[in-house]
């Protein structure tokens, strides 16, 4: 909210005067909210990532159908284990708390991610990669 | 706009000067709240075991759980073809020769399906909301029957295929 307030009436008013700013007595603590200007902009380029890598996965579904392929594979690889590493980080956001938990579910978790990253891409690269394994699977 | 506003647009700094700063950040508050929450180890009231269930809080829940088991699948499949010996093909004829009945694999395939179908849908359904559409609460329950409608509908039809 607008801190005019303080800004208009006794921070003028002290700046001028030279006096040791008072506190008024119905305020305790101001807590400043993040002006439009500064602030690191992380965590709503964040928010639109995710939403453009829900798109990007939605697409490649029907693709992944209709034209099965190596670059699908990879493709797929790719947004599926980013989509799952940014959506199980939202889980463990709101459920771990304190410091050392969080970092230490997110490091967990990061090493997780990679490591199944991993795995997809070496069974795109040596195995029959994920369009055929599904396609395969159906037929049982 | 007052003369306080206006300096706010003119040099954002100096009008931040002027107030007073709590010196803690919002996570060192609530490293300090869990903190003496934690220790002080109080009972917790009851919410989720009282409060009277929605269709959108059911299928808000389902959501991230559809989503975590997905991943789950995901990362287990990733990690095993890192970690178990042997090829897919070999793990397919593994299975081939169990000679699970048809009904079996066919509520298999349904059970794989339906919560990827489930999560897809509701999926679409988030999408419409960080557009801003369809946030009325009439339009929440709508969507939502759409969403479980579309769900049994695909799962069905992947799962015959």
């Amino acid at each position: 909210g607008c801190l005019g307030v303080l800004c208009g009436a006794q921070g003028g008013r002290a700046l001028f005067l030279r006096t040791p700013l008072v506190r008024p007595a119905h305020i305790s603590h101001i807590h400043l909210s993040p002006n439009l200007h500064s602030g690191s902009k992380a965590a709503p380029l964040h928010w639109t990532s995710e939403r453009v890598v829900s798109v990007l996965l939605l697409g490649l579904l029907p693709a992944a159908y209709l034209n099965p392929c190596s670059a699908i594979d990879y493709s797929l690889a790719a947004v599926l284990t980013l989509h799952s590493h940014w959506g199980l980080g939202q889980v463990v956001t709101d459920y771990v708390h304190g410091d050392a938990s969080q970092k230490a579910a997110k490091a967990g978790l990061l090493a997780l991610s990679s490591l199944t990253f991993s795995g997809l891409c070496y069974f795109n690269y040596h195995d029959v990669g994920i369009c055929t394994a599904v396609a395969m699977l159906w037929k049982l | 706009v007052g003369r306080h506003c206006l300096r706010a647009h003119l040099s954002p700094q100096l009008y931040v000067r002027n107030a007073i700063p709590m010196g803690t950040t919002a996570k060192e508050e609530m490293e300090r709240f869990w903190n003496k929450n934690t220790s002080s180890n109080r009972p917790v009231s009851p919410h989720i075991t009282i409060y009277s269930w929605s269709l959108p809080m059911a299928m808000s829940i389902c959501h991230r759980g559809t989503g975590v088991a997905l991943s789950g699948g995901v990362y287990l499949f990733g990690l095993s073809a890192l970690l178990l010996p042997g090829n897919f093909e070999s793990y397919l004829e593994f299975v081939k020769s169990l000679s699970l009945g048809p009904s079996l694999i066919h509520t298999a395939k349904f059970a794989l399906v339906f919560p990827l179908m489930y999560h897809t849908w509701n999926g679409i359904r988030h999408l419409m909301w960080d557009l801003g559409k369809g946030l009325k609460i009439t339009q929440l329950y709508q969507s939502g029957v759409v969403v479980l409608v579309l769900t049994v509908l695909s799962s069905l039809g992947l799962a015959a295929m």
